[in-house]
């Protein structure tokens, strides 16, 4: 046993003294001895800025401070920014700005902007650089950076480099369209909102798991006796040991929880560890020891699918194959044919909050479970499988969740389900959070795809026919690539009008991390690959981009999609791409000769998606929803929804979608996070169908209130029942705006005379017909159409791309809070200019070399482009008051966009993404001016030595 | 969670520091802690006493005779921001101003970034540009050795155990008659913040009237198992205008100065063209300012 070191601090102002383990980080003296939860833990390793505490003032990284090191210091942290009790200007500005999402990242950032206020923090480019060690994956930093200007001086520099997209003032000043304070912004930029690990409970243990290092092995044995030996282990569990099924797979029954005798990728689960502190558990695990005996693996999914490829699972490795056919491309009259073949690379997630849960076990009987995820009723099914229990012995509540981007869908369950039977076998709280590395290295993947075109078009620069085959790697278990298939091969031939389509989209099997869902669901890869085979065709064409695009896009005439399904009028591709083109400047951009100062080059390119919302027809099943809506006695409003607030702005859009139907104040309306128990299945939040589902639901709801709301409002006011009007906080005659009562009147109203104030409301999707066999039909409900123009320099040189401005027009329906469509599109843009980029997935014989993200690179503020947003609203199908999704199609076609304007500066084809500096200097090849160094390589011996590290 | 060390010592003076790294071979120095402290983590290494250097005074920037003193506790901001290190050594301000992001700036130190001996630390080419002079301590006494001969390996440093690093001094440049100086620090990789380098070049060049280099020093990260002087690209300029013919001959003799591989960061073909870049960019504007 270690000696303790006395740590004396000032913190937040007050004098504290510790006594701790010598090992102590500052980091958690703050959250586990001071109980200062405010700090965040995003990566241990100084990388994402999470943590960061003002040490003697000046920002620090409070994961790799020891506490020891304090001793005697000052430290501030986030809950010691606020001056009596109000907060510091930053963090008003973050609220005011709309500079919050999922708020993972928020306090860290409000930390370092403090600190960068405190010493005078510069013009706008020193602003991005102080704060580039504070990463965030939600809001693309443009508000975040907003924010920080305006509290930095009050004659702020008008820079003109982040405008803010301009809208129409909602008249009557109706919650609709507005864009008041996110109801979760306040907690989150003062670090009380309490996320899974702020969460302890009395007698909680800690879980960790050991996980497979090799791709492909077989189980021979598990010695577990020095892992159970370790001080404070409470349960090593393994297959054996389970209560229920042995199973995860959320659709296909193929992936067990715990590894029983074969290993089929790196970070397969093998054994479960509980024990009363963290570092025991992880130790535990790491002495968990596995015979392991290699077998034959398969890593690329062309690979995997030829006749005598090693099998991932017994029945083979091609999971299924989706089509679209439709009309005879064979026999299409084309001009002008291309062929391509395009290596798209995965993702990951990246959320700042890493994947969490904590179950708590009542007996044996009933479990509560408190995750982090996307979809809670998942969740709830994983759990009551593994456990053996009903569904309704099984309560999941959302956890405030620091991002998901897809990456939260599935996997929470198999997080969830591991907790659930440490949780049974301990009968004890178990808390799981997995450290980054292991994250990044299990969790689910954006799919790697391999995208074959041949398309052509005729003289006059019409599409004639496309033919598409996509293979998607699936990994080594098919959690829902399926499902992603299945949009990806609708997906893939983008808003354009093709009389011949055949598409074939492929899943296989490999032995690599296994793909999920990731924003955009399999439409960004086969968008990454339409738009660059539009571009080509243009050029074969001699056509410029914008035009070659204007002659195909689908209009209100020609309205069939890839899948023959008629777009509901307006169709607005043409205004996208006319707006986005118009903001980007393309004309003056091709009328003006072009900057050539040097190695750099500048490009511009397009992006466009067709982006069906909601769920395709395959998952036609799940496309439900349920709510809840209370009016309270004093008027104020409490909303229980069954999608989930991840950073997206749920909470807001049902916030503000229920104040408008209900006429009041948007402040008096408390959208609570999911619980199984208050709402019926509700399905994933997924598709961008959050607002749209929930939304829906809640109208139901309130129309259902309002059948026992209206002939009271009617009563007092002395009118007919269908003459009351709800708005302003106020329930009037219609005709007579004096004659009025105040909703919370007629609220108390209600309440005294014991009138049902609570309803249920209930949405589901209109039937559509879709004829799987050949992939035509109806797959989705309506369609969302999207345009971004990507304006870049490169650097032809160091191969290194910067995205200068991405102009993006969104076809959304109808805006139901600016702040938070803004911050999507924002999001979505950087999120895909990261894709498309700089991050790779480094894959060593199925291991993630780069599960870091000092290693796996995704945009800091320093990378932001200007974002030009243009919102194309109408009256047309949609969801609630004709509102559109706007999370997905906000990021799929930046990195098109952006591959188009990268071309375009280069002159040479890359038909990788990532595209990063290596990969272009590789693309350039001989036409690189140093090319010929790399042949004195050859002379030249290799060192055994890794010749980096840091 | 905890890292696993078992007692931390945080000594007052130099040489109670140095009586516990000599009698206990278990114990390593920990300065802003942004390099062991993620070591530690992961397992890279194992230590089970670490002696905190915070207390000792090392930290902070004096004018001496003949040159700038840097203690090895000095913050990597305070480096980037020192009025003295901007102007008379330009590219290690800018290095510093690189390392990490903000935060990690306001912990890590420059012994730290040298005793690391990473082959991308990015103070490291600056300081081979600049030929500092290292002072180190040991229970034993006292020593001094350049820069030059500081790194052996990734991960290794010609510091024994037990031994501190103590300070860094950089001469002040001695600037031959008309002529003027250039000094620039870059790095490359894959973004622009917050990142470690793919390759970094220090040059520093006097250059004359007539736009010939009178001298030349250059020196490169993460292009060989250590940072490394680039002494036959520097031969081969030296007395010439980097005319083209001459900028291709150094890029062509850098080949031999440097040694990349293949990492996870970058292939060794992309280290070879990038390096080569760096170079021919340095000495096309040591021609032009
Ligand atoms: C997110 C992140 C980003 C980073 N980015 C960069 C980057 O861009 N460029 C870069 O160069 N580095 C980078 N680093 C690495 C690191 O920040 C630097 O190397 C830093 O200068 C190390 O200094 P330190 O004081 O924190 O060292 P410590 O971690 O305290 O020590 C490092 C090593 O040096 C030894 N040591 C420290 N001081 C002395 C001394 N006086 N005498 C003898 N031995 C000593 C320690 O025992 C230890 O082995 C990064 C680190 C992180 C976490
Ligand atoms: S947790 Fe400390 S920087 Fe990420
Ligand atoms: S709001 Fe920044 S990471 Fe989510």
């Amino acid at each position: 046993m270690s000696e303790r070191v006395v740590v004396n601090l000032k913190l937040n102002g007050a004098r504290r003294t510790f006594e701790v383990a010598p090992g102590r980080r500052l980091l958690d003296l703050l959250r586990e001895d001071a109980g200062l939860t405010g700090t965040k833990e995003g990566c241990s390793a100084g990388e994402c800025g999470a943590c960061v505490v003002l040490l003697d003032g000046a920002p620090v990284t409070s994961c790799l401070v020891l506490a020891a090191s304090a001793d005697g210091h000052e430290v501030v942290t986030v809950e010691g920014l606020q001056q009596s009790g109000s907060l510091h200007p930053f963090q008003e500005a973050l609220v005011t700005h709309g500079g919050v999402q999922c708020g993972f990242c928020t306090p860290g950032l409000a930390v370092t902007g403090a600190a960068a206020l405190a010493r005078s923090p510069g013009d706008a480019e020193e602003r991005a650089r102080l704060l580039a060690g504070n990463l965030c994956r939600c809001t693309g930093y443009v508000k975040v950076l907003e924010a920080l200007e305006r509290a930095s001086s009050e004659e702020a520099d008008h820079d003109t480099r982040r405008e803010r997209a301009h809208f129409e003032e909602a008249p009557g000043h109706d919650p609709l369209g507005g864009h008041h304070e996110r109801p979760d912004a306040r907690a989150k930029v003062s670090g009380s909102t309490r996320y899974v690990a702020d969460l302890a409970v009395p007698g909680m243990l800690h879980a960790a798991v050991a996980v497979a290092p090799v791709a492909s092995a077989c189980v021979v044995g598990l010695s577990l006796a020095t892992a159970r030996a370790i001080d404070g282990v409470e349960a090593v569990i393994t297959a054996a040991d389970l209560p229920g099924k042995n199973l995860v797979g959320v659709i296909f029954e193929d992936q067990p929880l715990l590894a029983l005798e074969r290993v089929r990728m790196v970070g397969e689960r093998l054994a479960l560890v509980a024990a009363r502190s963290p570092e025991s558990a992880w130790a535990a695990a790491h002495l968990v020891h596995a015979d392991l005996e290699p077998l034959p693996a398969v890593h690329d999914p062309i690979q995997a699918l030829a006749p005598d490829a090693p099998r991932v699972h017994d029945a083979g490795n091609l999971i299924r194959t989706f089509r679209v056919v439709r009309g005879h491309t064979a026999c299409a009259r084309a001009s002008v044919v291309v062929e391509a073949e395009y290596r798209v690379g995965g993702q990951e997630h990246a959320y700042l909050e890493p994947q969490g849960c904590l179950a708590i076990p009542e007996g044996r009987q009933h479990i509560t479970i408190v995750a982090s995820c996307q979809c809670p009723f998942y969740v709830q099914q994983a759990v009551a499988r593994v456990l053996g229990l009903s569904l309704a012995a099984v309560r999941v509540e959302q956890a405030p969740t620091g991002g998901g981007f897809g990456g939260k869908e599935d996997y929470p369950s198999e997080l969830a389900a591991c907790a659930a039977v440490l949780a049974f076998a301990t009968d004890r709280p178990v808390r799981f959070v997995l450290p980054r590395e292991l994250d990044m290295q299990v969790s689910s993947k954006r799919h790697a795809m391999v995208i074959r075109h041949r398309w052509g078009a005729d003289r006059n620069g019409h599409l004639r026919f496309a033919e598409v085959e996509t293979v998607l790697d699936a990994g080594a278990y098919i959690g829902i690539s399926t499902v992603v298939a299945e949009r990806a091969n609708v997906s893939s031939i983008g808003p354009y009008h093709v009389p011949a389509v055949r598409v074939t989209t492929r899943v296989a099997y490999t032995n690599n991390l296994f793909g999920g869902a990731f924003r955009g669901f399999g439409a960004p890869q086969v968008t990454w690959a339409a738009e660059a085979t539009m571009d080509r065709l243009a050029r074969a064409c001699a056509l410029d981009p914008l035009e070659f695009r204007r002659r195909n896009l689908l209009d209100d005439r020609r309205r069939r999609t890839c899948t023959g399904q008629s777009v509901r009028r307006p169709v607005l591709a043409r205004e996208c791409l006319d707006r986005a083109a118009a903001l980007a400047g393309w004309d003056e951009f091709h009328a003006r000769t072009r900057h050539q100062d040097g190695p750099a080059r500048e490009g511009m390119g397009i992006g466009l998606v067709l982006y069906g919302c909601n769920l395709h027809h395959g998952g036609q099943h799940l496309d439900r929803s349920s709510a809840v809506v209370i009016l309270q006695s004093d008027g104020s409003v409490v909303v229980r929804v069954g999608l989930t607030e991840m950073g997206q702005g749920n909470l807001a859009a049902c916030q503000t979608i229920a104040a408008q139907a209900l006429g009041v104040d948007p402040a008096q309306v408390q959208v609570w996070q999911p619980d199984t128990t208050t709402v019926a299945d509700s399905g994933p939040t997924v598709a961008s169908r959050g607002a749209h589902a929930s939304g829906m639901a809640i109208l139901n709801a309130v129309e259902r209130l309002r059948k026992r709301i209206d002939p009271l409002a009617a009563e007092l006011l002395g009118c007919d029942e269908r003459d009351v009007l709800l708005a302003g906080g106020f329930a009037s005659a219609r005709g007579d705006p004096d004659r009025r009562v105040p909703i919370a009147r007629l609220a108390g109203e209600m309440a005294s005379r014991r009138i049902e104030g609570i309803s249920t409301g209930w949405y589901r999707s209109t039937e559509r017909r879709f004829d799987a066999a050949t992939g035509v039909g109806d797959p989705y409900e309506f369609y969302a159409i999207a345009c971004h123009v990507a304006q870049v320099t490169v650097d032809a040189e160091l191969g290194l791309v910067r995205v200068v401005e991405v102009s993006a027009a969104h076809d959304v329906g109808r805006v139901i809070h600016r702040d938070v469509l803004e911050g999507q599109i924002q999001g979505g843009v950087v999120q895909g200019i990261g894709w498309g980029t700089s991050e790779e997935l480094k894959l060593d014989r199925g291991r993630l070399a780069n599960p870091s993200f000092t290693d796996y690179i995704i945009p800091t503020s320093a990378d932001v482009p200007r974002i030009r947003i243009a919102v194309v609203e109408s009256e047309g199908p949609g969801g609630p008051f004709g509102a559109k999704g706007i999370g997905e199609p906000s990021l799929i076609p930046t990195a098109a966009a952006v591959r188009n304007a990268v071309v375009d500066a280069l002159g040479i084809e890359i038909d990788r993404l990532p595209i990063t500096p290596p990969a272009i200097v590789a693309a350039l090849s001989d036409r690189h001016p140093f090319a010929w160094v790399a042949e004195e390589e050859k002379a030249h011996g290799r060192t055994e030595e890794p010749a980096a590290g840091r | 969670m905890d890292v696993p060390v078992q007692q931390v010592i945080r000594p007052t003076t130099v040489a109670e520091a140095l009586a516990v790294l000599a009698g206990r071979p278990d114990s390593r120095p920990i300065a802003g802690g942004t390099d062991l402290m993620v070591q530690l983590r992961d397992g890279r290494k194992r230590v089970s006493c670490v002696v905190d250097l915070g207390g000792l005074g090392l930290a902070g920037i004096r004018q001496i005779d003949g040159g700038v003193e840097i203690g090895a506790s000095t913050r990597m901001d305070s480096i980037a921001a020192d009025d003295g290190v901007r102007r008379h050594f330009p590219a290690l301000a800018a290095a510093a101003g690189t390392v990490g992001a903000w935060p990690i700036q306001c912990r890590a130190t420059l012994g730290g970034n040298l005793a690391n001996a990473s082959p991308a630390a990015d103070t490291a080419p600056a300081l081979l540009v600049a030929e500092a002079l290292l002072t180190v301590v040991s229970a034993a006494g006292t020593r001094r050795l350049s820069v030059v001969d500081f790194f052996l390996g990734p991960g290794r440093s010609a510091l024994a155990p037990g031994e501190l690093l103590v300070s860094v001094f950089l001469p002040l440049v001695q600037i031959p008659p008309d002529c003027r100086l250039v000094e620039r620090f870059v790095k490359t990789g894959p973004r622009l913040e917050q990142v470690i380098s793919v390759v970094s070049l220090a040059g520093r060049a006097a250059v004359r009237t007539d736009g010939a280099l009178e001298s030349v020093r250059l020196a490169l990260g993460s292009v060989a198992p250590t940072p490394v002087r680039a002494q036959r690209a520097e031969t081969v300029v030296t007395g010439r205008r980097p005319d083209p013919v001459a900028r291709r001959e150094a890029v062509q003799a850098l080949q031999h100065d440097i040694a990349p591989i293949d990492d996870v960061r970058a292939p060794a073909r992309y280290r070879r063209i990038a390096a080569a870049v760096l170079l021919d960019r340095f000495l096309q504007e040591a021609a032009r300012v």
